[in-house]
């Protein structure tokens, strides 16, 4: 009788720990990541000349290595174009392109686009030294200075601030990407551009460097993201791209893209905010 | 000075306020116009870059869809290549582009083969250009429409050249189309000349990898090739409609004439003008990996469009209404200060006339003396005031003697002029208080106020006869004299009122007369009391 009794308080026993174990497969199986983005069509992503964002002559830069890796996690078919900033903005508000990357929001931009950020930067004024400013508003007042900006291109505050003003006076140029710019202001064409810190690299490798100097415009970081546009990607996919993006925060994959292209302390600041 | 300020100074500061009402609208409207005027640049501006920018895009694509080709078939055939570009029907939409080629990658120790496969082909002729020993080469084996002009790029190895080498190995490095700068094409003839620029886009063996520098520097197998001529490019663009603007493309950065690529002004005497105008604007874009700079200048037409005239016409009318409206406020606010000026002007002359005609109702115009009926009055006011404070008054009536022969044989004027120095002469010898009138032809009276005794007016008579009895000296010269009966009556003595007083004074005057004339008789009439 004891012996049967202790047979079935074993069977009980192994019963509930069963189901201990069903819970808790349950659970796990709850708990797996959200399915990926929808990937039922191929998805368009450009690319803009942009330093060492993006170089089309080497096809290599940190938005390419990005992309790369966004694509990979996603296991989506993407086609991949390289087209000047502001046509991608107007694609991206029509709802023609899927996605850019690096891109900054502005109270227009909000409307049309939505954003996964994933590095913050602040924004200054690489001014010739011949032209003698010591601080931002010295270029604002003196007429004769021009600005060189990239077209379409949003910058912190007080350069958009700098920049509005400057158009009214007819005291901007634009180019489609920064490298005529740069030549520009060596040829003294235009005093003064707006870069980001991941374009020191390319200031310090030439002879700009000698003939200029850098003033902050005392903005805050600005953050840079992932662009979707809202016409062709719903809400809900925005999420997931999202979660994409902040996984490859978290998991150090972002740190390690802009470390390949700085030094470790820039890349660090650039990426933690 | 008050009522300067009260009258000018509003009128100023209205004056004030409108033209600067008028300066701010003027600056304003001057404002408007720089703002459209740069919107409309800016429009210009960008329309033009982004038309350049998506055409060369198009134009890729089309050498996309040839590497495409090769990519998918390994090999094509001469008559393969042409059925496909055949088929793209780039027609007069798509002008700027000459062709589009084919340059296999042919190492040196396969060269011999290559050109004896060619020539058997059909194109006896066939070499590689410029001559010469290379490492390899990349000759153009097929430019379609393969007819005409392109025919000359046939065996052309841009590989051979710097200017076409460069773009060629960026293209090979980067995977995607890269450009040469401002080059003359090898298909150009001796007629119409352009500047051109040649595209390439790379092509690598089927199949094998392409993601990286190394990759695909080891797996390129050729190019498709893209040759451009620049004026018809931008024809194929814009036509031949009328610009507001003119537009210059420069290749790089530098705007030389050297790498002046393309002037929709050419040849047009308005070129400098529209490009030295304030109305000017640059931008640089990228096309397949080089810096195309594009400026833009304005017509004159462009100007006049955007209505340069209208802040001109403000300021004419605003000027113009600003005047008016001081004018009728100076007129409303200076009416009352007029209208007082104009009465006080009424006024005076009024009362001027008055008087003129007060002093003609009470004088004789020949001497200026008071006449009867004012002596007759100051007779009487005298005669009251003697009254009251009882004192003495005098009445002397003067009477000239021999006075009409002087008129008759003398005339009027000398006759005139006696009377009037009498008067003078009568006048000097009594005080401002006392009366002379003249109330006849040759008669005067005088009327002594306020005297202390009978002797004073008697003694006063007779200096009066004295003047008048000295010679007269007429105009022409003539020694006058005249005398006169002076007949003296005294208030109260000789009479109480005005009428006694007078005739007395008559009476007395008589008898002086009677007396033989030129001396002065008292009345002797005594009232009784």
């Amino acid at each position: 009788m004891v012996y049967l009794f202790r047979i079935v308080y074993v069977t009980m026993k192994i019963q509930f720990f069963s189901l201990l174990i069903a819970l808790f497969a349950c659970s796990m199986a709850t708990a797996q990541p959200a399915p990926g983005p929808d990937c039922t069509r191929p998805l368009t992503l450009a690319l803009h000349d942009h330093g060492f964002l993006y170089s089309a002559q080497t096809d290599t830069g940190i938005d390419k290595d990005f992309a790369d890796e966004l694509i990979r996690r996603s296991g989506c078919k993407f086609v991949v174009s390289v087209m000047p900033r502001a046509r991608i903005w107007q694609l991206i508000e029509a709802g023609a392109l899927d996605f850019s990357l690096s891109g900054i929001t502005s109270e227009a931009r909000d409307k049309f686009a939505g954003f996964a950020w994933y590095f913050s930067n602040k924004y200054y004024l690489l001014v010739r030294k011949d032209a003698k400013v010591q601080q931002v508003t010295d270029f604002e007042n003196n007429q004769k200075l021009i600005l060189g900006v990239v077209r379409s291109f949003q910058y912190s505050e007080n350069a958009n601030r700098l920049l509005n003003t400057l158009k009214m006076e007819r005291r901007v140029e634009y180019a489609t990407r920064l490298e005529p710019l740069y030549e520009i202001l060596k040829l003294n064409r235009i005093q003064a551009m707006v870069i980001e810190p991941f374009d020191y690299p390319q200031v310090e490798a030439t002879s700009i460097r000698s003939l200029t100097t850098i003033i902050d415009l005392n903005d805050a970081s600005v953050p840079h993201g992932l662009i979707m546009s809202k016409k062709s990607i719903s809400l809900a996919e925005q999420e997931k791209w999202r979660a994409l993006v902040n996984n490859m925060r978290a998991d150090g994959t972002v740190l390690r893209i802009f470390e390949k292209y700085f030094n470790p302390e820039l890349a660090k600041s650039l990426v933690n905010f | 000075m008050k009522s300067w300020f009260r009258y000018q100074l509003p009128i100023l500061f209205i004056l004030g306020t409108s033209l600067g009402i008028t300066y701010l609208l003027w600056r304003h409207e001057q404002h408007n116009i720089a703002l459209d005027q740069e919107k409309s640049f800016d429009f210009n501006l960008r329309e033009a870059s982004s038309s350049i920018e998506q055409r060369m895009a198009a134009y890729e694509q089309v050498l996309r869809g040839a590497q495409g080709l090769y990519a998918a078939s390994g090999e094509v055939t001469f008559s393969e290549f042409r059925t496909y570009i055949d088929t793209l029907q780039l027609g007069a939409n798509y002008s700027g582009i000459q062709g589009v080629g084919v340059m296999p990658i042919v190492p040196d120790a396969q060269k011999e083969e290559h050109v004896a496969r060619m020539r058997k082909q059909g194109f006896p002729n066939y070499a590689i250009t410029p001559a010469g020993t290379r490492e390899s080469y990349a000759p153009v084996i097929q430019l379609e429409p393969f007819i005409g002009r392109n025919l000359l790029a046939l065996g052309h190895d841009p590989y051979g050249l710097p200017s076409r080498r460069k773009a060629m190995e960026q293209a090979r490095d980067s995977g995607a189309p890269a450009i040469t700068g401002k080059v003359t094409l090898v298909v150009e003839t001796k007629d119409d000349v352009q500047p051109g620029f040649v595209m390439f886009l790379p092509m690598y063996q089927k199949g094998a990898r392409a993601d990286t520098i190394a990759a695909r520097r080891a797996n390129i197998t050729g190019w498709v090739v893209a040759p451009f001529r620049m004026n018809n490019l931008m024809a194929g663009l814009y036509g031949r409609r009328a610009l507001l603007a003119g537009i210059k493309i420069y290749d790089g950065v530098e705007t030389t004439p050297e790498n002046l690529l393309y002037d929709s002004l050419q040849n047009s005497k308005q070129s400098q003008t529209a490009y030295d105008a304030h109305a000017k604007a640059t931008e640089y874009i990228e096309v397949g990996g080089r810096t195309w700079t594009l400026v833009i200048g304005s017509l004159p037409e462009f100007n006049a469009l955007k209505g340069e005239n209208s802040s001109r016409l403000i300021a004419i009318a605003g000027v113009g209404l600003s005047l008016l409206l001081t004018l009728l406020s100076w007129t409303l606010l200076s009416g009352r200060a007029r209208a007082i000026a104009l009465a006080q002007e009424m006024t005076r002359e009024l009362r001027e006339s008055e008087a003129r005609f007060r002093h003609q109702a009470q004088h004789d115009t020949l001497t200026g003396l008071p006449n009867r009926a004012l002596f007759n009055d100051r007779l009487e006011q005298a005669l009251a005031q003697a009254r009251r404070q009882q004192k003495h008054l005098a009445l002397m009536f003067v009477d000239l003697d021999a006075f009409k022969p002087i008129n008759d044989n003398l005339g009027h004027h000398v006759g005139d002029l006696l009377l009037k120095e009498v008067a003078i002469r009568m006048q000097q010898h009594v005080r401002a208080s006392d009366t002379v009138a003249r109330i006849g032809g040759d008669e005067f009276v005088v009327l002594l106020t306020s005297i202390e005794e009978a002797e004073d007016a008697l003694a006063l008579a007779e200096i009066i006869r004295r003047a008048i009895s000295q010679p007269f000296e007429t105009p022409d010269g003539k020694i006058l004299n005249v005398s006169s009966s002076i007949g003296v009556a005294v208030y109260p003595e000789n009479g109480m009122d005005e009428t006694q007083l007078s005739r007395n004074a008559d009476s007395a005057m008589y008898c002086a007369k009677q007396r033989g004339r030129n001396n002065v008789h008292a009345c002797s009439a005594l009232l009784q009391a």
